[in-house]
Order: C-alpha cells, then structure tokens, then sequence
C-alpha cells in the first residue's frame, strides 16, 4: 500500500444554489500522477481550487502528510508544497520572466531590504536552462512570448521548487504537441522524485495514457476512482456522464459530394505581420475546417474574415457580392463569429443570458423602435432552450455559467440571428465530451440545412472528423488543402503544419 | 490590467471581506436607494424639527433639483457605457451664457442654442475619447478647464444677464413639465430601444459588444453629445432660476451628478445593472441632503465633510468589484 500524501475530507463547496462540489472525499498516493476528469461545471476546477486557497471550503478539509491545510491564497499554497498550473493565463504581462517566474517569493532574493534583481535573473536563466527552454530569456517581459511559452513559463514557477502536490487545471488544450511533450516530461519527473501530480484534463486518451489513477467527478460528485490500465475512453465517457454516449461523436458520412454554390469568397487577404495573401471559396453547406499550429495565423484570419480587423487588406465578398469589411456588415448579411476568447470576444460577460442571445438579433426584434421586455424574453428563451442551456434562469449573468454552458449562449444567439455563414473559432476548447457531442450535432444539422461553416480548431481528430474540407496553415499562408476522407490521418495534417 | 486569473484571485480575496457578504446577494443592494431615501427624510425630518417637509423647503429644495435631474439623465447615458463627464459644469456655464444672450431675441431660438452649445461640447469630448483614445475622464478635466475658461472670458467684465421678462418662465409647472419630459423620453429610449440595450453592453464588456455588431465607437461619441445637449438644455432651467450668469455658473455641477447617481445606486461601472430610477432617487437624495445640511445651519465646510463620507461610504458599499476595472 503507498503512501498516502493528501487527504480530503468531506469536501463541499456552494455558489448561490448551485453544489459545485458535494462531500467529495479523496486519498491521493505519494508518486502517482493522478487524473481528475468530469464534465464542464462537474467540480474539478472548484475542488483544485479549494486546494490551492483559491476558494475558501464551505465544509470538509484537506489533509497534507498528517496535518490539516489552513490556507488563504496560492503563495500559503506554495509555502505548503502546493502549487498550480491554471487553465487560463497564469503569468503577468508587464513584469519579466524572471519576475513571473518568483511571483511571490522575492523575499528570497531580499537582502537588507533591497531586491537584488541580478540574483533573481541569474536564478531564473539556471532555472530556465535545467528545464532547456533555452529560447526563453529571464529578463525579457513576459509578453513577448506566445501563449504556449507562457505556459512553459508557468512550468518552471510551479515546479522549481519540487512541490510535493502539483495540480495541473486543463493546460494541454492551449499546447503544441511539442509543449505537451514538456510538460509531460514534468510530470513524470516529479512523480519520480515521490511527489504527486493531479491531473485535469477533458483529452481522456491523454489521461490514460498519463496517469496512474483517475477519479471522476460528477455533478460536484465523486464518482469513483479507477486504475487507468484497467479502463478504455469509453469507460470514462460513461462514467462521466452517467449513461451511454451515442456511438455518433463526429459525423460518419464520408463522400457527400460539396454544393458548386460559392457563398464567400475570400481573396487576397493579409493582415501586415501576421497572414499573407489568403484565398479560397466557401461552398454552401460546407464544413471548411481551418488547422494549424496556434499561432499561424488561423485566428486572426478568422476575426479578419468577420471584418473585425482593422487593418486587413484584400476582399472578402458574399455571393451577391458585398464587401464584409465591418462587423455590422458581416451580421447584417448573417454572418456569425465565435471567438478563441469566448469570455470577452463571444460574449458580455457582464450580461443576461437574455440580453446576450438578443443583442446581436435586436435590430429585428424592434417593433416600430421599439424593444418591449417580453418580446426579448421569449425569443432568448427560445433559443437557449434549443441549446439547452442549463442556467437558474434567462436574466442570470453570463460569467456565472461554466465555460460549455457559456458557448450554448454563444451558439444560441447565433441561432436565433439564423445566420447562413458561421465562422467558429475554436468552438469545442475547454469543453466537456457531452456538449461536445451537443456541438457537433448542431454543426452537422447546420450543414444539411446549407448553413456554410468555417471551423478554425487546434484540435486534429475535430478537423479530421467534421470537416468537408480542411486548410492547414503555416505562418500565416495556406500550406495544404484536404479533401474530407477516412484514409487521412493526424500524421497527414501535422506534416503539413510544421 | 491584470490577468484574468490573477484577477479571480484578487476579486475572491477581495470578496471575503466584502460587505457583500453581510447581504443576500440580490434584492438587497435593489433595494437600498429607495430605502436610503426614506431614511434620509425620516433622519432630517427629526433633526429639523418637521421644518425640511414643510412648503416652503420642500419648494427650495425642488428648485434645485430640476437642472441636476436632467443633467443627470446625460451623464447616466455616458456613465452606463464606462464613461463619465467631468465637463458638466463648464457645459451648464457656457450654454447658460448662450441662452442669455439670446433671450433678447427669441426664446425657443435660445433654447435651441443651449442644447446646440452643449452637443458640441460634448462632440468635442466625444472625438477626443473616441478617435485618440484618451480615458474619457482625461478628456473631460481638459475640457471643464478649456471651457470653464470661455466661460470666464465671457463674462469678464461683468456677469451675462438675460433678458428680464425670461424669469416669467420660472414657475414650477413648467419646470417640472420640462423634467419630466426629458426623463420620459430618456426612459423609453434607454429601456424599449436599441439604443439602451446596446449602451448596457458596452459597459458590461466593451469587446463582447463590438463582436455582438454594436458600432461602439459610434455610441460613445453619440452618448457625449447626447449628454452636453441635455446639459445644454438644461442651461435654460438654469437661466430662468438665476437670470443672470457669472464665471463661476454651473461649477461643481459634475461632482453633484457623480455623487447624485451614486447615491442613487448607480453602480459607477456602468453596465447591466444600472437602473433609471438611479437617477431620480439619486438626485432627490442629494438635493434632500443638502439642504438638510443647510438648514442645521451647519458651515459649508462641514457640509462638504459629511457629503464626502456619505460619498465614500456608499461607493464602498456598492461598487460592483467583480468587473475590476473602474473608468474609462
């Protein structure tokens, strides 16, 4: 029997009415990588939370090596031999790497009262070396670095100082296959030195494959805890779930010929810096998958294709041959964008659901002018019921909600414009199998109804399984373009993209 | 600006020892202007010996809140977007001046002027912010300064009288027939319109709205003129009450307004959860105060000591910490 490290007992936490955890108790093993898996809104990120001195508990306590956990904020966590890797970005812009990377413990370097920032660097650029992110300077600001670095960053400061827990919140779906590599090496590595690893991730192929044990949470619940040798995918699936996921995940149809009907054609498109001369056609009823690394340029084409970027240059026109080359434009003739950023591009989030599905739609939901109360309640009523948006009710705010519960409201209200071109970026991030499967559903019903479709993805298999066509771009031009196909394979794409 | 995360981190911290945590977390916080309202009649009533219900103070204190009530309206607009309106004052001084002089010739022509004086005040405040990107609460310190100027070259030599015979407009049923028609207007327009659904989200999240089709550059510019012609149209109230203006007209005007709308529970973020009574019991409550103040004969000194308190205290108890980020 191993050693046990860390103990919760009776764990709960409530915002409002809503039981986010629920009497959670759980041993986690000294050296094991252990996973933590759920649905969106199903605890995980709560109950880490909890742990870090994020949140404060409601009931129930934490046991590290004998002794109670008494902690008010992640630097306690820190000094207590907790640290974590968060899901959004966790480094500060505007201060060094360096001054990132010992966030919180300057103290260290403080002598006589006066910081010596030239130690603290020399530290960091050791720190940087041991890890080989050689290519990552310790002085230089943080935002100079991709997303993808910042992530690395954010290894090196939660794993320096050989935490004995480090929680890792739903961090691979914003790396590189390369990145993942990374920061599996870390993982394991701190499993060797006796340490303990907890785990969040919605890829479960990369949680087994990772991790030694993996509990599932449900509805603030836990589940059970398995052995992740002894389990397939779709054991998690339904376990998470609690009852059987359809076999239909992407679309199964392969050889549905595509419309000749060019509904948006894109030519010449660049932004300076950041995409060069892009052009293709969009067909009606099409799925045009757009893949690449994260920053080759997919994104910014996507915003640029909704007239959101200012300094875009070339055309984009629609079949009757209008100029998208504003926002109001391109919704005015029912083109729709989600965004990557879906907390301050997609949506208000400082907003009623109701208000949010609306305000795209409320040049036509005016009478004479006019917008009365009741109107606006049915129609966002109707469309987050289509969606089935889970919610206390239609004026609750949008942050409350769980990130899948936040993209129904996106897709709601891009349904009720009843929009014939939907660009999506990203539309599956950071969300749980179940709406995932909602998702695609939506999309491939979208698509017998000739609603056109952009899906930029950093995700291969969504790619792979729903597009009609897929693009692969490379800084920011167009590499390769796919023809939808069983026989293509991820290693076919990822070729491509690097 | 923070990180979204570091940002959590902090709003928790800051959420437990929040006074939010003492009220439910609806309902209450509804509730409090109204209930401040009465109060703060109740606590005068028993201070002043019944005398501030009598007629003739609750006459004074009205005659005060006619131009704050509808200067208000203006700045409420720019307030729900993130904005706020520092050159209020300067806007009442130099439209009241315009009204003056032309009072000589045509009334409605000089009320015309006015709320054209103001709009291009407020244009002028309007591309500043917008085309330079300047915090709106830099462009306006610049402009209440600029045209408070004006105002003083105007009036240098001695103050700008209005024709006499305009002080036959200075009777209540007109004045309050002119309130009201602002304020009726403005509450259509900011609860049944395009309009006021699209300034409600631009302040709850200014990049939501812009990805939701809202031109929001247009509307912040529209949502300044749109406040210095009310202000501008409020000049004329301004005039018929004092008939004649000095340099120093409508000073301090702007610091009313904030302190009204706060303490009517405006929550000085802007955003979803502003509501148009703010305005109202907003500005009821400050008049009701000031002149409270007064009549306990207190020094005007001691009057700015306890409006400034009651001003922090309430802003402490209302500020929404959630957004993180105060004016734009």
């Amino acid at each position: 029997m191993a050693e046990i490290i860390l103990e919760a007992q009776n764990v709960s936490k409530a915002f409002g009415i809503t039981q986010a955890v629920n009497k959670v108790s759980l041993t986690f093993n000294k050296g094991e990588i252990r996973g933590l898996i759920g649905e969106n809104g199903s605890g995980k990120s709560t109950f880490v939370s909890m742990l870090c001195g994020i949140y404060p508990l409601d009931e129930g306590k934490f046991i590290l090596e004998g002794k109670e956990l008494n902690i008010k904020n992640q630097v306690e966590a820190n000094l207590n031999g907790i640290s974590i890797i968060v899901q959004e970005m966790g480094t500060l812009s505007g201060l060094t790497v360096a001054e990132n990377i010992f966030l919180g413990h300057e103290s260290k370097f403080v002598q006589y009262g006066i910081k010596n920032t030239a130690a603290m660097n020399r530290e960091a650029e050791r720190l940087l070396n041991e890890y080989g992110f050689y290519h990552i300077n310790a002085t230089s600001m943080v935002d100079h670095y991709t997303f993808e670095d910042r992530k690395l960053i954010e290894v090196v400061k939660a794993t320096y100082f050989n935490p004995k827990i480090l929680v890792i919140d739903e961090t691979t779906t914003a790396l590189s296959q390369h990145g993942r590599e990374e920061l599996y090496k870390h993982m394991k590595r701190i499993k060797e030195e006796g340490n303990t690893v907890i785990f969040i991730s919605h890829d479960l192929s990369e949680v087994i494959e990772h991790c030694d044990t993996i509990s599932v949470l449900r509805d603030g619940e836990l589940i059970d805890t398995v052995k992740s040798s002894e389990v397939t995918e779709d054991d998690l699936k339904l376990l998470m779930v609690g009852r059987e996921l359809g076999s239909k995940y992407y679309r199964t149809d392969y050889g549905e010929p595509i419309s000749h009907e060019v509904v948006l054609s894109v030519e010449n498109v660049s932004i300076p810096g950041q995409i060069e001369n892009i052009s293709f056609n969009l067909h009606k009823g099409e799925i045009l998958g757009f893949g690449g690394l994260s920053d080759c340029g997919m994104h910014e084409l996507g915003k640029a294709i909704f007239g959101a970027v200012y300094n875009r240059e070339g055309q984009v026109m629609l079949a009757d041959g209008t100029n998208i080359d504003s926002i109001p434009v391109a919704i005015k003739n029912n083109m729709a964008y989600t965004s990557k950023d879906r907390d301050n591009e997609s949506l208000v989030s400082n907003e009623t659901i109701r208000n949010n599905i609306c305000l795209p739609s409320v040049s036509d939901l005016a009478e004479r002018g006019m917008l009365w109360s009741k109107k606006l309640k049915q129609f966002a009523e109707k469309f987050a019921n289509m969606m089935s948006v889970r919610m206390a009710n239609i004026d609750q705010f949008v942050f409350e909600l769980s990130g899948g519960n936040k993209q129904k409201v996106v897709l709601a209200r891009w349904l009720g414009k009843d929009s014939d071109i939907i660009i999506l970026d990203s539309p599956t991030r950071g969300i749980d199998v179940k709406v995932k499967a909602d998702i695609y559903a939506l999309m491939d019903d979208l698509r017998r109804k000739g609603k056109s479709i952009i899906m930029i993805s950093e995700e291969i298999q969504e790619l792979l399984g729903m597009s009609d066509r897929i693009i692969i771009m490379k800084d920011g031009k167009i590499s390769a373009e796919f023809m939808r196909d069983p026989e293509l394979s991820e290693e076919d794409l990822i070729k491509t993209m690097i | 600006m923070l990180e979204p995360t570091l940002q959590e981190d902090i709003k928790q911290k800051e959420d437990k020892h929040s006074f939010s945590d003492f009220m439910p977390k609806y309902g209450i916080n509804a509730l409090l202007p109204p209930l401040g309202l009465i109060a703060i009649i109740v606590i005068f009533s028993i201070l002043t010996n019944m005398r501030i219900v009598e007629a003739n103070s609750i006459n004074l204190i009205l005659s005060q809140v006619y131009v704050l009530m509808i200067a208000c309206v203006g700045v409420f607009m720019v307030m729900t977007v993130g904005g706020i309106d520092f050159s209020q004052g300067s806007i009442l001084g130099l439209s009241s001046i315009v009204v003056s002089y032309l009072s000589f010739y045509n009334i409605p022509l000089a009320i015309l002027a006015g709320i054209v004086t103001g709009a291009c005040i407020g244009a002028v405040n309007g591309f500043f912010h917008v085309k330079f990107r300047i915090p709106s609460f830099i462009v306006t310190i610049c402009t209440m300064y600029l045209f408070r100027g004006l105002c003083a070259y105007f009036t240098t030599d001695s103050p700008v009288a209005a024709v006499i015979s305009i002080t036959k407009y200075n009777v209540t049923w007109i004045k309050v027939l002119l309130t009201v028609l602002v304020l009726v207007a403005a509450y259509i327009v900011f609860n049944f319109t395009k309009f006021g659904i699209t300034l409600k989200a631009i302040g709850a999240g200014e990049k939501g709205a812009l990805f939701s089709g809202v031109r929001v550059e247009l509307m912040k510019f529209l949502v300044f003129v749109i406040a210095g012609a009310i202000t501008g149209f409020a000049a004329f109230l301004n005039v018929i009450k004092v008939g004649s203006i000095t340099a120093t007209a409508g000073s301090q005007l702007e610091t009313q307004i904030l302190i009204a709308l706060v303490l009517g529970g405006f929550p000085i973020s802007g955003g979803a959860k502003v509501r148009f009574y703010n305005i109202i019991i907003g500005t009821l409550i400050y008049c009701i105060l000031n002149n409270g103040l007064v009549m306990l004969g207190y020094d005007s000194y001691v009057q700015q000591l306890i409006k400034g308190i009651i001003f922090v205290i309430v802003v402490a108890l209302t500020i929404d910490r959630r957004t993180g980020q105060v004016i734009k």
